[in-house]
Formats: structure tokens, C-alpha cells, sequence
């Protein structure tokens, strides 16, 4: 089956026709092969044919090139998602309020983003109300609160103190920031669950959260 | 007068050839019989940035600059020790700015200053630095990393991977791999003229090699189409082939030439590193790129280059801790490799260690510097309208 898959693909792309090629891949995915395996299965063999094929002679170089072309043309239709799967876990990020520090933010909530985590970037300076506000337009149940400095990194308590107040005690507010990472001790205090510790940790934390206790990821 | 150039030729000469306790004795004695040339004070600031000692360093190269403010050499000395110091971003702001005035065509001045803007949190300043560098020298490599690094800042790890990896493609490094993987090696002669090569295999794929390392790209083709017309199996060639294809931008057919070599015999190294960059420069494919380089890495783990590509492929897929470990290898293999400084400092970011990152960085830039021998150009530069 693959291997008359890859035939057809391979003279798809040396007759130049990028509907035959497609039409090829879909009988494959139509198959049952997930998105993630066509490039492997299909689209790699089919182009070491081809490049037997111009080894051989048994294509010219204009003819070389231009099938490559047409498989530049469908590799979107080949290529894993470049972006992974929606896992339905909305995740609340900000700086704390009179906090201006960006980068540590920026990075942690662009690979939760990545990694398919729905993220409400809020910025820096952000005041537990607007974290408050936000958590309830969102019904998030994750927060992470950035803070770079003792100061800020000690105000975190008054956003815990705005959740409990308001009923939404289930809500789980990660921290991050050099404070915290130096003392964890300080998380516990300021009520926060747990801390991250760069991207990699934000990762594993959210998925582990998602899994054990939101159900989903 | 004699005794004053006597010494400063000595004290130049053994400087040159890193003899660094010598030279500096020399420069001593050579201000003890006239303090007032500029040279012999930055050839000293020069030689203390060599042992680390960054406040000699700073002292020589200001006493230089008091001396005459054209002194170029003098302010790269100056702005390397206060980078290297650390903790004088403000300073050395200045000097590489003055740098840029008095040497605007400099590119690594404008690379310096925009780091010295960044670890000053100036940001749109070093980006705008950057940029100009980009302009004086579009291939030049440290400023890509940089504007790269300032991408994950803003913008996280996606948006950045195509910066460090473009950056990696202007570094000639990742080429010196693939001559090294295919046994090309430069030996001074030019590449052969393809009429007189001879008639039979090994001549033909040592030719294409040789003008491929020239970047006679389509010289090289045709003689390795003479290889393929004889066996159209032999996955060398078509590894080589893969190669040229990638020179030209040509993505699938080097795949295609790459993935056939690799069908023939996957002991072909040449066409594992033409798979592996291919796999790279496709959204979506870091899976399939980290298990090529990563495999790489194993056939060649004297190398430094294999273990970089692997933890940018890793970077893709999210696995920061096993791409440091990565980068560390690389960095044990060879401390002078700019683009492992840059992919380890990145992911010091992405763990919140600001300071190590930026220590990377500083690194970095001590290495590219010496490696381009920029002091040197510039004081001959400068010795050479000086009496």
C-alpha cells in the first residue's frame, strides 16, 4: 500500500501535477496513517525515488527541479502541524503589578503557547484585579505570576488573597522569577502552588496540572 | 630614538606571537624610553586583555586613546575590557560608539555596541545597532545570533530557532563540517580546471570536492554527473551533490539526493549532514532533524559542529535541558565555538539564568574577535599612517 503510494507520488511529482500528488497523500491519510507519519511514510520515499530517478538519468535536471517544485508545493499537506494540538487548558500569565520585567514572561508564555496551551499574555504591571477580572472572563484555572524583585515577588500574596475572596479558591497561581527560584520557601508563603523555573519547568508543570487534576492535555 | 623603535619592533614582534610575558616587558621598556606613543600603550592594554587582567587593560587603552583619539585598536581593547569585566555597560557603551565614529565601517563595532546596548537593557538601541552591522556586512554571523537572542526575548523560542539558524548558515563552521565529513581539507592549491581532471572516479569526486570548497558549485555538479553517469549508486557522490544543492537553496533536491545516497549505504556521513540540514530548514521537521543529528553526533563525536545542529533541533522540539546538555558537549569539544555560545546562552534565558546567558554571550564575543584577528587589522591600520 505505502510502497504504491510512493510510486504514485513519485510520478506525481515528475509529471508535474500537484493534484495527483495530493490526491495520493489523501489515499494514504484516508488510510489511517496520522498527519504526523506522512512525511516518513510517503513523502521522504517518494522523493529518494526521485532523486534515483535524476542519479540514473532517468530524469533531467529541468525535470529535477521542477518536480521539486511540486513537492515544495504539497509538503504543507505532508509536513507534521507545525503548531501542536489545542489542548484546551487556558493558562492566565502577567507580570506583577509594578513589575516591569518582560523577558522571562515572554518566553515562558510563547512555549506554552506552542506547545498548544491556550495563553492570556496580560503583560507587565498587572494589578490582581486584572488578573481577577481576566481569570473570571476566562474561567482559567491556571495563573502564573511573574516577578523579578522581593517586593513584587511578596505582593503575589494579595493576588491569592483577591481569588480566595472571591470564591475561587481551586485556582492554581504558579510563580516564576528569580525571588522564587532562589527561595522557594517564598511560594509557600506568598500561597502560590508551585514554582517555575524556566520553560522547560512551565511546560511540565502546566501539562502535569492538565493531566492530574484539569483532566485534559 | 633607535633604542625607542628597537624595543617597540621587539615588544610588537613577540605580542604577534603571543609570547605575552615578554611582550609586555618589552612594552615596558620600551615606555620607559618614550611614554608617549600610543602603540606601545595599547599593545600593552592588547596583552593584559589576553592574560584577563581587565583594569591594566583599561588603563593602557585609555592612556592610548589620551594620546590620540584616532587610535582605533586602542578602543576595541578598551571596549573588550570593560565587556569582559563586566559590570561597566555604561562605559563601554561610549567606547564602542566612539569606535563606530572613528571607524564607521567597522561591522564589529556595531555588533559590540549593540551588545553593550543589550546588557544595558536598551533594547531597541542594540536591535537598531544590529541592524546596521547586518547593513555594513550581510553575513555577518554574531549579529543574526544576537538579533536572534533578542527574538526569544521578545517573542519566545519559535520565532527565534529561524534567527540562530540562519545565523548558523553564515558561520562558516557548519561548512568546515561538511569538508571535514566528505575528507576535503584545504591545502593551499587552487581547485583543478575540469577539463584536465582525470578520467576516473576518485580524481573526479576529489575535483568536485576541491571547487565545491571554492563554491564553484556548478563546475563541481558536472563532474560529479561524470561519477553518476559510470554508477548512478554511489552514494558519495550524491552525498556531495546534496551538498551543492544546499549551497543553491535547492531544499528538496538535496533531500531527494541526501535520502538516495542514504538508501545505498547509511554510512555515508556526507549525506546524513545534507538530510539532517535539510530537515532543518522545514518548519515541523525538528523531530526528524534530531534524529539525524543526533545519530551524527554519535558517528562523529570529536566534533563540535554535529552536537550544535542536534541541540537546534532540539531547541525545536522543546527539550531545552537536552539541548544544553548538547551545547555543553559542544563547548567541551571546542570553547571557541561562537554559535554554541549563542544556542547556549538562549537557553539560559529560557531557564531564567539572565546572567550566565549574558556570560555566554561575553564569551562569545572574546572568541569571534580573536578569531578575525581584529586587533591586529586595526593597528596595522593605524601603524600604517603612523611615522
Amino acid at each position: 500500500m505505502a510502497d504504491d503510494a510512493t510510486t504514485r507520488l513519485y510520478q506525481a511529482f515528475v509529471s508535474q501535477d500537484a493534484g495527483a500528488a495530493i490526491a495520493a497523500i489523501e489515499r494514504v491519510k484516508k488510510g489511517g496513517t496520522p498527519q504526523e507519519q506522512l512525511f516518513d511514510t510517503i513523502f521522504a520515499p517518494a522523493l529518494s525515488l526521485l532523486g534515483g530517478a535524476w542519479a540514473m538519468g532517468s530524469i533531467d535536471e529541468i525535470t529535477f527541479t521542477q518536480a521539486s517544485v511540486v513537492a515544495e508545493q504539497i509538503t504543507s499537506f505532508v509536513a507534521p502541524p507545525v503548531t501542536a494540538q489545542d489542548t484546551g487548558v487556558t493558562v492566565i500569565i502577567g507580570s506583577m503589578h509594578r513589575d516591569h520585567h518582560s523577558m522571562g514572561k515572554n518566553i515562558i508564555a510563547a512555549t506554552l503557547k506552542e506547545a498548544g496551551h491556550r495563553v492570556v499574555d496580560m503583560g507587565v504591571d498587572v494589578r490582581p484585579s486584572d488578573f481577577m477580572e481576566r481569570l473570571e472572563e476566562t474561567g482559567a484555572r491556571i495563573v502564573i505570576v511573574c516577578a523579578d524583585m522581593v517586593g513584587t515577588a511578596l505582593d503575589v500574596s494579595r493576588v491569592r488573597e483577591m481569588f480566595s475572596s472571591a470564591g475561587h479558591e481551586e485556582v492554581l497561581i504558579l510563580v516564576a522569577g528569580g525571588p522564587f527560584s532562589a527561595d522557594p520557601a517564598l511560594a509557600k508563603s506568598v500561597g502560590a502552588n508551585g514554582i517555575i523555573k524556566g520553560a522547560e519547568s512551565a511546560l511540565k508543570l502546566v501539562g502535569r496540572i492538565a493531566r492530574e487534576k484539569l483532566g485534559g492535555g | 630614538m633607535a633604542d625607542r623603535s628597537q624595543q617597540s619592533a621587539l615588544a610588537e614582534g613577540l605580542a604577534r606571537q603571543g609570547h605575552v610575558q615578554p611582550a609586555v616587558e618589552a612594552c615596558h621598556a620600551a615606555l620607559r624610553i618614550d611614554d608617549s606613543d600610543p602603540r606601545i600603550h595599547c599593545l600593552l592594554a592588547e596583552l593584559m586583555l589576553a592574560g584577563d587582567f581587565y583594569d591594566e587593560a583599561i588603563v593602557s587603552a585609555s592612556r592610548a586613546i589620551w594620546l590620540d583619539a584616532e587610535c582605533s585598536p586602542a578602543y576595541l581593547a578598551l571596549g573588550l575590557a570593560y565587556d569582559r569585566r563586566g559590570g561597566m555597560w555604561d562605559q563601554s557603551i561610549l567606547v564602542w560608539h566612539e569606535l563606530a565614529e572613528v571607524e564607521p565601517e567597522l561591522v564589529i563595532a556595531h555588533v559590540q555596541l549593540g551588545e553593550a546596548f543589550s546588557a544595558a537593557a536598551f533594547d531597541d538601541e542594540a536591535i537598531d545597532a544590529w541592524r546596521r552591522a547586518l547593513e555594513l556586512d550581510p553575513t555577518e554571523a554574531r549579529a543574526m545570533y544576537n538579533l536572534a537572542v533578542a527574538a526569544l526575548k521578545k517573542e519566545g523560542m519559535a520565532t527565534a530557532l529561524p534567527g540562530f539558524r540562519k545565523a548558523g548558515e553564515l558561520d562558516p563552521s557548519q561548512d568546515d563540517l561538511f569538508f571535514e565529513l566528505a575528507g576535503i581539507y584545504d591545502d593551499g592549491n587552487p581547485a583543478p580546471d575540469p577539463a584536465d581532471v582525470p578520467d576516473d572516479r576518485q580524481a573526479r569526486l576529489d575535483a568536485a570536492g576541491a571547487l565545491a570548497f571554492e563554491e564553484d558549485f556548478f563546475a563541481a555538479a558536472e563532474l560529479i554527473r561524470l561519477v553518476l553517469d559510470e554508477n548512478a549508486d554511489d552514494a558519495e557522490a550524491l552525498g556531495l551533490v546534496a551538498y551543492l544543492y544546499l549551497k543553491q537553496e535547492a531544499v528538496n533536491e538535496a533531500m531527494a539526493c541526501a535520502l538516495r545516497a542514504l538508501t545505498i549505504s547509511t554510512r555515508t556521513p556526507t549525506a546524513v549532514y545534507c538530510l539532517g540540514v535539510s530537515f532543518s530548514k522545514r518548519p515541523g521537521l525538528s523531530r526528524n532533524a534530531a534524529r539525524v543529528f543526533s545519530a551524527l553526533a554519535k558517528a562523529v563525536p570529536h566534533n563540535a559542529m554535529p552536537h550544535v545542529l542536534y541541540a537546534e533541533s532540539l531547541l525545536g522540539l522543546q527539550r531545552y535541558g537536552l539541548a544544553a546538555q548538547s551545547y555543553r558537549k559542544a563547548l567541551q569539544l571546542d570553547p571557541a565555538c561562537v554559535r554554541a555560545r549563542f544556542g547556549l546562552a538562549a537557553v539560559l534565558l529560557t531557564e531564567g539564568a539572565y546572567a550566565d546567558a549574558t556570560w555566554e554571550i561575553r564569551r562569545a564575543a572574546y572568541h569571534d574577535t580573536r578569531r578575525q584577528g581584529l586587533f591586529w587589522q586595526l593597528y596595522d591600520a593605524y601603524s600604517g599612517g603612523k611615522p
